[in-house]
């Protein structure tokens, strides 16, 4: 650039014009600029970080925002977290706010793409009245906005994204995820049906073609690779994301013959293909796994035998969530409103409420009861443990959460006019989770059959 | 051997009939109208709507469940009249005889629109109507069960190509149509009213784009961002095809569905490129398409 120097210093203009130099007039412009620039400039950041300071001391609202879809295919998941934040914060509010302060939320729809997203994120993050971002619900979005988290100092509560990706290179400050990650997801699925179905030599898999369907693919053949050496992967699919129709791949699954077939795909997608898949007899042809079924029993009638997981213990009919009375009331309240139970994107996302609010006021306790800022929010997460609506979490020094996971199968229900899940495990949170700073999907080559002996068996939870 | 290869087969045929009722709409309209229709997908998905809407009102009045057939063809009627029409009176006439990017530029802002539109009154969350699927019940091909409906769709598929193909040969109205594609400055010269004939093969275009979507409705969940995934796949079909050529989008569509069919069988990394694999093959080799004659009569 003509006239700046690498240092900085400003040099003396040539006095050659053209070729892209710069003339007398536009340097005595440029110099009047910078000039300016270092008074306006320092003052105008002195002003805005005491107008940062005052809000953070004195706030009037917890201003947050939430991330999730609120459109297109992905809303089936997205909206119930959305309904679940709503009715949260109005239960909080009515409660007295968190540390007196009522909350108020903006909603931002992650079906507008990374980009907008990320611009967004930014734009909330910049602006220092917002506290905390509970962001996001994809894994791809969580992997953007964890760096951007980090510059701009945002404490964000990763409410639903699962990739193990997330943080495990890099020891976070801001982020923090109160939910397991893939390798214990995915890995007690195996678990789970190698229990229920030893016999199975044949698994075929239909995930969605981006990271969390390749990770998950990636985990489950692992864990066969490890507990079960003799299986063989007949089929793997990766759809595309938001593809209307599975028919061909539907086919290919049946001509594969599987013994049983392990599915990844959720929201409008998982509704879709299970939608097509079960009059084409596929549920009756093999064992279906539907890692995030739950979210589906209320809409479409599985048949019964179907292995189904919430992705954590996000279930609101488990034995944990119905001894817990704020659960229960919850739960109700939830149905009235909107006319289904919360599945668990909504259960995690109330857990992400009941873990903010448990920081806030921890950070206020520390505080000796003044408003805290960013930082002390965002640190009072480190290490930090919650009693959750659905059972418990544990925050590790790498700000993932450890949570407990719950698998079953579709069963008939006395009580609802829909499919429930019976023959319930839970498996302790740590028990899948990989040690800190070991290759997680390599540690899993570590656990043998002894371990999965061990391990609780299918109905032993009640 | 036999029973590796008829699911492919039925898979292929299956396929191909739903992209064909887009494709042919679109390179029917391109053959007489002279411009490519973005906003062509967005019929598509305006007739997936009418039909999963009007299907589930049906229902929810208790109406005999075979009605649910009837209604899909009513609803693409329904789509037809009220769009074909309209949208050509009001926007695609102004676009006669402009420049390619100009009919782009338009008929992509329309596209736009009616995305939003269908947003606005469908809302964003799926909508799923299964009655006729479910009513047909199932076939056992090769080892794998399929729907009888799938079937359905490959003999309403060549019921439409031969329909379309008689239209055009063997009634007034197709011959009217093949002079104003044979030349339309003639034509006027010998009183045909070619304002008329441009409505018209508008509006048969987005009955068949329309056609489609309700067709699809029973197989898919209905949902935003229908409209473009198919327009996509249908402008792949209209080239390989040759634009303007029935039979040719007859034919690229079961190229393309078979293209894909194949991926995902053999190599499901390559399903979503697959069919742009094959139209780049067949344009590199033949620019105007497999059947696209520049000398020969469109229509």
């Amino acid at each position: 650039m003509t006239g700046l120097k690498g240092n900085g210093a400003v040099a003396k203009p040539n006095k050659l014009l053209g070729n892209g130099r710069l003339g007398e007039k536009e340097w005595i412009m440029k110099r009047k600029i910078g000039q300016w620039a270092k008074t306006v400039l320092p003052a105008a950041a002195l002003a805005l970080t005491t107008s940062v300071a005052v809000a953070q001391d004195n706030p009037d609202t917890l201003n947050i925002g939430v991330f999730t879809f609120t459109s297109g295919p992905a809303a089936a998941y997205g909206m119930p977290g959305k309904q679940a934040a709503e009715l949260m914060i109005e239960r909080i509010n009515a409660d007295g706010g968190i540390g007196g302060l009522p909350i108020e939320a903006k909603f931002v729809d992650e079906a507008q793409g990374a980009e907008g997203v990320i611009s967004e994120y930014r734009r909330m993050a910049e602006d220092p009245s917002n506290q905390v971002a509970v962001a996001a619900l994809s894994s791809g979005n969580c992997l953007a906005l964890a760096p951007l988290g980090e510059q701009l100092k945002m404490p964000t509560i990763a409410w639903n994204c699962d990739t193990h990706q997330l943080l495990l290179n890099d020891r976070l400050q801001y982020t923090y995820r109160p939910n397991g990650n893939t390798i214990p997801e995915f890995t007690a699925f195996v678990a789970y049906l190698l229990e229920r179905n030893p016999d199975v030599k044949r698994v075929a898999i239909i995930n969605p073609d981006y990271s969390f369907g390749h990770d998950a693919a990636e985990i489950v053949k692992t864990a066969f690779e490890t507990f079960a050496p003799d299986v063989e992967i007949v089929a793997e699919l990766f759809p595309k994301l938001g593809a209307s129709t599975y028919q061909t791949e539907i086919s290919r699954l049946s001509s594969a013959r599987p013994d049983a077939i392990f599915s990844n795909l959720w929201g409008g997608d998982l509704e879709n293909f299970v939608r097509q898949a079960s009059p084409r007899g596929i549920f009756m042809q093999s064992q279906v796994i539907l890692a995030l079924g739950e979210t589906v029993l209320q809409r479409v009638d599985l048949p019964e035998g179907v292995i189904v997981g919430m992705l954590g213990d996000g279930y609101w009919l488990s034995p944990d969530s119905q001894a817990n009375a704020d659960t229960v009331a919850f739960a109700e309240a939830y149905h009235k409103r909107y006319g289904e139970y919360p599945v668990f994107p909504a259960m995690k996302m109330a857990n992400a409420f009941v873990v903010m609010k448990a920081a806030i006021e921890k950070a206020i306790d520390a505080k000796g009861g003044e408003w805290p800022t960013r930082d002390e929010i965002a640190a009072a997460m480190k290490g930090m443990e919650v009693d959750t609506m659905t059972g418990h979490v544990r925050i590790r020094e790498d700000n993932d959460g450890i949570v407990d996971q719950v698998i079953g199968v579709t069963a008939k229900s006395d009580t609802y006019d829909f499919k429930v899940i019976a023959d319930m495990v839970r498996y302790d949170g740590d028990v899948f989770m990989a040690p800190i700073d070991e290759e997680p999907v390599e540690w899993i080559r570590t656990l043998d059959s002894a371990f999965l002996k061990a391990l609780p068996k299918p109905g032993s939870y009640k | 051997m036999l029973n590796s290869i008829l699911p492919l087969l039925v898979d292929g045929l299956a396929n191909a009939a739903l992209i064909f009722f887009v494709a042919v709409g679109l390179t029917l309209v391109f053959s007489v109208l002279r411009i490519l229709n973005v906003a062509h997908g967005s019929f598509y998905s305006i007739g997936a709507y009418g039909a999963a809407s009007l299907g589930l009102w049906l229902v929810s009045v208790g109406a005999n469940p075979w009605l649910s057939y009837p209604a899909l063809l009513v609803s693409a009627a329904l789509v037809a009249a009220l769009f074909g029409p309209t949208i050509e009176r009001l926007l695609v006439r102004w676009t006669y005889g402009k420049g390619e990017a100009i009919q782009i530029l338009v008929t992509f802002g329309l596209f736009l629109i009616l995305e939003d539109l269908q947003r606005m009154v469908f809302g964003v969350q799926s909508l799923y109507q299964d009655t006729p699927m479910t009513l047909l019940g199932v076939t056992m091909v090769g080892g794998v069960v399929y729907l009888n409906y799938q079937i359905l769709l490959i003999v309403l598929a060549l019921i439409v190509l031969i329909g379309l193909r008689l239209l055009i040969k063997r009634t007034r109205m197709g011959r009217l149509l093949a002079a104003v594609v044979a030349d339309r400055e003639v034509s006027e010269a010998m009183g045909i009213n070619t304002d008329r004939i441009f409505m018209l093969a508008f509006s048969i275009g987005v009955f068949l784009a329309a056609l489609g979507g309700a067709l699809a409705t029973p197989t898919t969940g209905v949902a935003p961002g229908l409209g473009a995934e198919t327009m996509v796949l249908a402008f792949a079909v209209a080239a390989i095809g040759g634009l303007g050529q029935i039979e040719g989008a007859a034919i690229a569509a079961v190229i393309v569905a078979t293209a894909k069919v194949l991926a995902v069988y053999f190599v499901p990394a390559l399903d979503s490129v697959a069919p742009y694999l094959v139209m780049l093959a067949v344009l590199m080799v033949r620019p105007q398409g497999l059947f696209g004659v520049a000398e020969t009569r469109r229509v």
